[in-house]
């Protein structure tokens, strides 16, 4: 599971980040590592940047970053988009990278 | 290397570091009080502000470091920072920390501890972190850190005699670098033999930390492999990183700079575990609930674009009776002048050159002082990073940056202040493509130009022209972004990774620091380059002199008492006086210029007058009425509200509506004034600058010549 797959309001745990060099060590930096528990707050429209909550503090990323930042659900994701979204939440993409319309 | 400073100076040069929105800035302001002196870093647009206080026979020298996440050689902030540190030893770095985000603000402060300079952690915002009940135990989280750390209120001015005491202290301790963060005993053994090596070389090792140094290395940080190359034993010391760096890999599965980064978080977490208590849950729920309406999905853009609706309304509503006094007040100068000095060249080039031009200038002062107290209110709430959340789809697809959109927001005041905004982007790329379109975004300088034409010509539709021509500087701004970004400036698209603060009252110091700054960079520009090219448009409306003849001025007196009558005497010396000066301006060395470019201009449906008054406008683009004022024979001093200059335009057969629209466009697009274009090449250098202009005036013409040929063919159909 990737952040961009996560729904509205749903929490993680960090695994590892997936990306290049210099995106891959500023997202480091800014909190996401091995272990770090987070919160997807919300996603922009028509697929903008995402809302993050990482570390007791909230990111802005787009979906390219979060789709390269591989987590574990924390709590059910399936509740988290009921609750906020109810279908008109977010397009769940397929992992990294995939520029795949629904 | 730094131990004859210690304890015995009575000046301490501190460096104030710290992450962006920690109160950084507020803090410096509450240090220093109002004694600042404003900068730039050597070689770099990064701005250095330097400040110092008085304490029982002590100076305290602060400067003011980039806010900033890291030491990664990644940013240009970044790389300032630690190269400050590196290569000017300060004597003590204070790291501004914000107490309501420990464990992000900490990263920075373990990486300053390395660099072999005492740090003094400034525990910012206790105030805010109290109420969030987070209580922090300064003395605890200090002692297992190992450095010594003071509460701060920035806005209040709190802690900061404590803040001195603990600097007192640190300046005459030690460096403190043998309580940096150990990395775990992988790390550990491989950065021993690292730091070993290095600091076989005593020299070397006396001018960088040998232990930052080796840690650097294995972050496969590029510029510290540049500084390594002075080392004697480079090669072996790269050889040795390279396979400590393989090792880690390998040991860890992911890379050696990821590492380093989690080995930092796990030992910030457990420090902060200590001597953190979170008393109560932390509660996001003011700037929540604002946000569940400002960055909503569907709400956030509409309103993004209410509230720059919002600040424009407001901007003109307001700064109409501030202007009118300007102009009234150059208009006692000029008076003045014109009584105390005796007419000639000197006269001329002190009214009409001098306060003419600068006044004109200076007269959309208080437009930009309005229109950027409002958007740093924006920016200190911290709306700024709502409307990056709420435009950058919109601006990524058209190869800008969510952060792009505040310097766009000043161009529409003025391309000076806005150009030096976009210093906030972090790749040089997008910077210089924010540059390239800021001069789109119609200043307030081309208003003027606007709305003459707009009520002239479009008398029933006047206002909404004007926004026509606004909207389409937005769209070209976007759309040569993308035609930027696919030539000159092709690349990857850079990482869009900004930090969120919650909503914080702005303070009005702040506010009012935040427009005295940008304000301050219009007013310079206007005293130097303005000033030098409103003597310089003074000189070639001027010369060469000539001046109708005696018989010339009878026959066109003649003619006008022919066509009106009943006109009073002072109304034919009104006449003979502009008509005078159109003959002058018409041999002057502008007016060769302008009708030696006008065949470029006929394409487009211009004359040489249209020629000669953009030739001026780079002065300023309001001098564009002025100039037609005079080419126009209705008066010297015309303003855009003059009645006598519309009509004047409206009877020229030579102007059609068609026309009038193609000359607004034009002033859009082409270059911007000299003061902008000056602004360009401080920015990004001459190549640029040449760049700017080639490509401003080739689109402006090209621009031009088809919406005035299509208009004719579908006119004539």
């Amino acid at each position: 599971m990737f952040v961009s797959d996560a729904p509205a309001g749903a929490s993680f745990k960090v695994k590892r980040v997936l990306l290049d060099k210099e995106v891959g060590k500023r997202l480091a930096d800014m909190g996401f590592t091995e272990g770090a528990e987070g919160a997807v707050v919300r996603g922009g429209f028509l697929r903008g940047p995402f809302q993050v909550r990482i570390r007791g503090y909230d990111i802005l990323i787009r979906r390219s970053e979060a789709a390269g930042i591989e987590v574990e659900p924390v709590g059910d994701w399936s509740a988290a988009r009921d609750a906020r979204g109810r279908g008109r939440g977010f397009r769940h993409g397929h992992g990294r990278g995939c520029g795949c319309s629904e | 290397m730094r131990n004859d400073m210690q304890g015995f100076t009575k000046t301490l040069k501190i460096a104030l570091a710290g992450n962006p929105n920690a109160g950084k800035t507020t803090l410096f302001n509450a240090l220093t009080g109002a004694h600042h002196k404003v900068g730039n870093y050597p070689g770099v647009t990064v701005e250095k502000r330097e400040g110092s206080v008085r304490r029982g026979g002590r100076e305290y020298r602060f400067v003011d470091l980039p806010g900033i996440y890291s030491l990664t050689a990644y940013s240009i902030d970044e790389v300032v920072a630690r190269d400050f540190i590196l290569d000017e030893a300060p004597d003590l770095i204070v790291d501004v920390l914000d107490s309501t985000n420990l464990e992000r603000n900490l990263f920075l402060c373990l990486q300053f501890q390395e660099l072999g300079i005492p740090v003094v952690g400034a525990l910012n915002m206790s105030d805010e972190a109290q109420a969030k009940g987070i209580d922090i135990d300064e003395k605890a989280l200090g002692a297992v850190l190992g450095l010594p750390m003071a509460k701060t209120v920035g806005p209040k001015g709190g802690g900061i005699d404590r803040l001195l005491d603990l600097i007192d202290e640190a300046a005459g301790a030690g460096d403190g670098a043998d309580k940096t963060i150990r990395y775990g005993s992988e790390v550990e053994d491989r950065l021993e033999p690292l730091e070993r090596l290095i600091a076989s070389d005593a020299r070397f090792a006396s001018r960088f930390p040998p232990r930052w140094l080796a840690v650097k290395l294995l972050e496969k940080d590029a510029k510290a492999y540049e500084r390594l190359a002075d080392h004697p034993k480079a090669a072996e010391i790269g050889r040795l990183a390279k396979s400590s760096i393989d090792w880690l890999e390998k040991h860890y599965a992911k890379d050696a700079e990821i590492v380093i980064s989690e080995q930092r978080y796990g030992y910030i977490h457990g420090a902060v575990k200590e001597s953190v208590r979170i008393v109560k849950k932390p509660n996001f729920s003011l700037t929540e609930s604002i946000d569940k309406v400002i960055m909503n999905r569907f709400l956030a853009l509409p309103i993004f674009v209410a509230v720059l609706w919002g600040v424009f309304k407001l901007t003109f509503a307001l700064g109409e009776y501030p202007m009118a006094w300007f102009e009234s007040f150059f208009g006692w100068v000029s008076e003045l002048a014109l009584a105390a000095i005796p007419e000639g060249f000197l006269r001329s080039l002190l009214v009409d050159g001098i306060i003419g031009g600068v006044g004109g200038v200076f007269s959309f002062v208080p437009l930009i002082v309005i229109l950027f107290f409002l958007l740093s209110i924006l920016e200190d709430v911290g709306y700024m990073s709502r409307a990056a959340f709420a435009t950058d789809k919109v601006l990524h697809a058209f190869g800008l940056h969510g952060q792009s959109v505040f310097p766009m927001m000043l161009g529409f005041g003025c391309s000076v202040p806005a150009i030096m905004a976009a210093r906030t982007l972090k790749s040089r790329r997008d910077r210089i493509v924010t540059i390239l379109v800021i001069p789109f975004m119609s200043c307030g300088a081309k208003l003027p130009v606007h709305v003459l034409f707009a009520a002239a010509f479009f008398p029933k539709r006047a206002s909404e022209m004007v926004m026509l021509i606004y909207a389409i500087g937005v769209a070209l701004s976007l759309v040569s972004a993308w035609a930027l970004r696919k030539t000159a400036l092709r690349g990857d698209p850079t990482p869009f990774v900004m930090e969120l603060p919650p909503y914080r009252a702005p303070t009005l110091r702040g506010v009012l620091w935040h427009v005295w700054e940008k304000t301050w960079h219009y007013v310079k520009k206007a005293g130097t380059v303005i000033l030098a090219s409103a003597i310089l448009i003074w000189a070639i409306t001027s010369f060469p002199v000539s001046e109708p003849s005696e018989a010339e001025l009878e026959s066109l007196a003649a003619a006008f008492s022919a066509e009106h009558p009943e006109a009073a005497p002072e109304e034919l010396e009104a006449y003979l006086e502009t008509a005078a000066a159109e003959y002058s301006l018409e041999r002057s060395a502008a007016g060769s210029i302008g009708k030696f470019i006008e065949p470029a201009f006929r394409p487009l449906g211009f004359d040489w007058k249209i020629g000669v008054a953009s030739v001026t406008g780079f002065a300023a683009k309001e001098v564009v009425v002025s100039t037609l004022g005079i080419l126009y024979r209705v008066g010297t001093e015309e303003s855009e509200e003059s009645e006598s200059l519309r009509e004047a335009l409206q009877r020229d057969s030579g102007f059609t509506p068609l026309i009038a629209f193609v000359f607004m466009l034009f002033t859009l697009v082409i270059p911007p004034c000299f003061a902008a274009l000056a602004t360009i090449r401080s920015e990004l250098g001459w190549k640029w600058l040449g760049f700017a202009f080639a490509f401003m005036l080739g689109l402006g013409w090209i621009l031009g010549f088809a919406v005035f040929q299509i208009g004719s063919v579908l006119a004539a159909s």
